[in-house]
């Protein structure tokens, strides 16, 4: 029986290993911790090593659990930098910030406790400061192999620093990927920590290994249970549009790759029923993970010094706000190939409408401008017909519509489409196919507003604005060429992606801000471990 | 005791597995960012000779211009028209891939031959995009445009006894193709061969190929030369 109960104890302890083991592999670092409604905010992201996803989500959460915002970050080498904008509109509080990828969202996810003030109302409407509590911290050690070398106690405003980072030959070995460097004005009475949050009950999700996943449901309007069989289209709208689509199954679900996007991105996604009759309806699902349980807080009264604090970083952000001091630049992705021709294939023709004389509607446009294309609107009741030039007949379907790229059913959509509203016609006068669709000739225009008001607002049809891929950001210089304006910069030094070296100088120069500021070191090793540096200065 | 000891070992076995096997979401076998784009195959006239260079469908793989591959297709190469149709078995329909949207393909003949194809611009008479079949890849690649024309000949009554004038004859091209110097055109004979070097390695380069037993008969032959000249270092001259 003893054996037996050791055994038990044996099990039961490798399997406890196996799940904190499960918890590591993610760092989670930001710029600063204490920050002011409408400023930036940069993080970088050190993601697990085992995890191919390609994406990793940033969102930022309040204290009622609601998600305020989020961006999706590319990981490159298993780590990933960006900044995500404070809405100007934020109550004055403490926030979360959580880091998570896709695909075990639901197991675990990263929080970083951040303070943010708004900028109008300050602390007037706050009289506790609320920290979190209960959630596993984010163990990060103190590396006796890093040294800051060169840096004063005290520092004037606006004076250069010119720091050494001196790293142990035997430490370099055991870095992995990159370091992050930062200079930025500390605030002693706002202890910074990232924390844990993590469940046993999760489901997990799709891999981003190659982009963003969009994802959703189309269910039966008549009988509410999910639509099988409908075909999904994606389009983002552009001068070649990109489209995808997508044949539902049994449990109604759909799924599109956003691979080579970047930036914001609009998006159409519909369907329609398998019959004319047929009534259903789209719903996406989230791009960010639930809030989810909320962790506890505990609450405390104000430090003078926080106070005092908050009070010059308001100050500091408002006049930054007014000369247009930007924290950021965005770098221009690399080139990615372009699509040389739409999906619907080279057009035979495109015409340009505004080259000729005014004509009032559609019916008259192709007429007079697209030989081959017949459009009659007897009796109110449109007809489109587009000849095949291999057989030399019309088709007796409809061809494919297009306004924007966004394909169309609806003829009365276009009927009232004179040449003032339309910039481009592209027009294919034979047979098409993309993937398993088929296409009776295609008719696609290109709309002069391209503001997608003709489309009809309906259940399987969603308009989305997407945050796709973050651009990489890079912080920006001083560019102060007057010495009237003052520098109001709290982060004077931002550099996600320092290449490991035995000595790496740091030079940045001081800003107008007065105050408490820190030279920080962070890295991951090999073993998984987080491992820092850091060096205070006064600037007065 | 020992009973009770493996079935615990299996226990645990289990709830592990169930675990891994709950956190799979179903992948749907659509899931396919990238489709093929093209136009209806649109059946030749039938004369005598072929216009495509294989007789059947072939498993192969078209590699798009976005460098995405898609493999498990039929396809078939049209030397007639320069053009890859595969075929769509959801519609069952041939379809001819649009060019411009493919970098090349390849498929796999019934005896196990594997031929490739990329597509390359082609600055000579008729400039524009070709299909190129790889014969030997490397410093300096050997390509052949499989062209297929239509020719006139004699008439001929077919097999449904129509009188016709016109076969399909092979005009098979063959270039030595560097990405610096471009094409030159080479002919299947020794002379041709041999004249694509400098004088003073073409001597070496007969001795070479009599070493190695190869007399260049045909395609077979003209390859295999090439390939021993190339590893022995030899630049053909542009």
């Amino acid at each position: 029986m003893k054996k037996f109960t050791y055994l038990f104890m044996f099990l039961i302890s490798i399997s406890m290993i196996g799940k904190t083991q499960e918890k590591s592999g993610f760092g989670f670092f930001t710029d600063r911790d204490v920050y002011v409604s409408g400023e930036t905010l940069l993080a970088k992201i050190f993601t697990p090593e085992d995890n191919p996803s390609r994406i990793v989500y940033l969102d930022l959460v309040n204290q009622f659990n609601s998600r305020v915002t989020g961006v999706s970050l590319e990981i490159k080498n298993n780590q990933a930098d960006g900044f995500l904008q404070l809405p100007d509109s934020l109550g004055s509080g403490t926030y979360m910030l959580r880091a998570y990828l896709r695909n075990t969202a639901e197991k675990i996810k990263i929080m970083r406790e951040i303070w943010i003030s708004n900028r109008f109302d300050g602390l007037e409407k706050i009289d506790q400061l609320k920290r979190v509590a209960g959630l596993e911290k984010i163990q990060e050690q103190k590396s006796g192999q890093i040294e800051i070398e060169n840096v004063d106690a005290i520092y004037q405003t606006n004076s250069d620093i010119a720091a050494t980072i001196k790293i142990d030959e035997h430490l370099l070995k055991e870095i992995e990927g990159n370091l992050l460097v930062s200079v930025a004005q500390t605030d002693p009475s706002f202890d910074p920590a990232s924390f844990i949050w993590s469940s046993d009950q999760f489901k997990e999700g799709m891999t981003e290994n190659k982009g963003i996943i969009l994802s959703g449901t189309v269910t039966d309007k008549k009988t509410s249970e999910p639509a099988a069989g409908v075909t999904v289209y994606l389009t983002i709208p552009d001068t070649i549009p990109g489209f995808q689509y997508y044949q539902t199954r049994k449990d109604g679900r759909f799924y599109f790759l956003l691979e080579d996007y970047y930036g914001p991105v609009q998006a159409v996604v519909q369907c329609f029923g398998n019959t004319p009759a047929q009534r259903v309806k789209i719903a996406m699902d989230g791009l960010y993970a639930e809030p989810g349980k909320i962790p506890e807080f505990i609450q405390q009264p104000f430090p003078e010094e926080f106070t005092g604090n908050i009070k010059r970083n308001i100050d500091a952000i408002t006049f930054q706000k007014i000369f247009s001091q930007d924290k950021i630049k965005l770098a221009t992705p690399g080139i990615k190939k372009q699509e040389l021709s739409p999906y619907y294939g080279n057009p035979t023709k495109t015409v340009d409408p505004q080259l000729f004389i005014d004509l009032p509607n559609f019916t008259e446009i192709s007429r007079e401008l697209l030989p081959g294309v017949k459009f009659r609107n007897y009796n109110n009741e449109p007809t489109l017909q587009v000849i095949n030039n291999n057989m030399h007949t019309y088709f007796t379907e409809n061809p494919l519509i297009l306004i924007d790229g966004i394909p169309i059913r609806d003829l009365n959509v276009i009927k009232d489409m004179g040449t003032a509203d339309i910039e481009r016609i592209d027009v294919c006068q034979n047979e098409r196919f993309y993937g398993d669709l088929r296409f009776p000739g295609v008719v696609a225009l290109y709309t002069t507003k391209a503001d997608y008001s003709r489309l009809p607002e309906s259940d399987q049809l969603i308009r989305m604005n997407l945050e796709t891929i973050q651009l990489q950001p890079i912080v920006s210089e001083p560019e102060i060429k007057e010495s009237s304006i003052p520098d109001l910069r709290q982060d004077i030094y931002w550099n996600p992606s320092v290449v490991p070296g035995e000595n790496l100088p740091v030079k940045c120069i001081t800003s107008s801000i007065v105050g408490q500021f820190k030279l920080i070191v962070r890295g991951r090793l090999k073993n998984g471990n987080l491992i820092y540096s850091e060096k205070q200065f006064e600037v007065k | 005791m020992n009973i009770r000891i493996i079935l615990l070992i299996f226990l645990f076995q289990v709830s592990g597995f169930s675990g891994i096997i709950a956190a799979q979401e179903p992948m749907n076998r659509n899931w396919d960012a990238e489709k093929i784009k093209g136009t209806r195959h649109i059946p030749y006239p039938t004369y005598s000779g072929f216009p495509f260079l294989n007789d059947s469908w072939s498993p192969g793989k078209i590699e798009f211009a976005s460098g995405e591959i898609a493999d498990s297709l039929y396809l078939r190469y049209s030397s007639f028209k320069d053009e890859v149709v595969y075929y769509n078995k959801a519609i069952t329909t041939q379809i001819v891939i649009d060019k411009n949207s493919l970098n090349g393909f390849s498929f796999t003949e019934k005896d196990g031959r594997t031929r490739v194809f990329r597509k390359q611009y082609y600055d000579g008479f008729m400039k524009g995009n070709r299909y190129f079949e790889v014969l030997s890849d490397g410093e300096t690649d050997l390509l052949s445009y499989r062209k297929v024309s239509l020719v006139t000949t004699m008439p001929y009554k077919d097999e449904q006894n129509i009188l016709k004038n016109m076969v399909y004859g092979t005009e098979y091209q063959y270039y030595f193709y560097s990405q610096e110097k471009g094409y030159n055109l080479a002919r299947m004979n020794s002379n041709s061969f041999l004249s694509k070097f400098v004088k003073e390695s073409q001597k070496p380069i007969k001795k070479l190929l009599r070493k190695n037993r190869i007399r260049i008969l045909d395609e077979n032959s003209f390859v295999q030369a090439w390939k021993v000249v190339e590893k022995e270092g030899f630049k053909v001259i542009f």
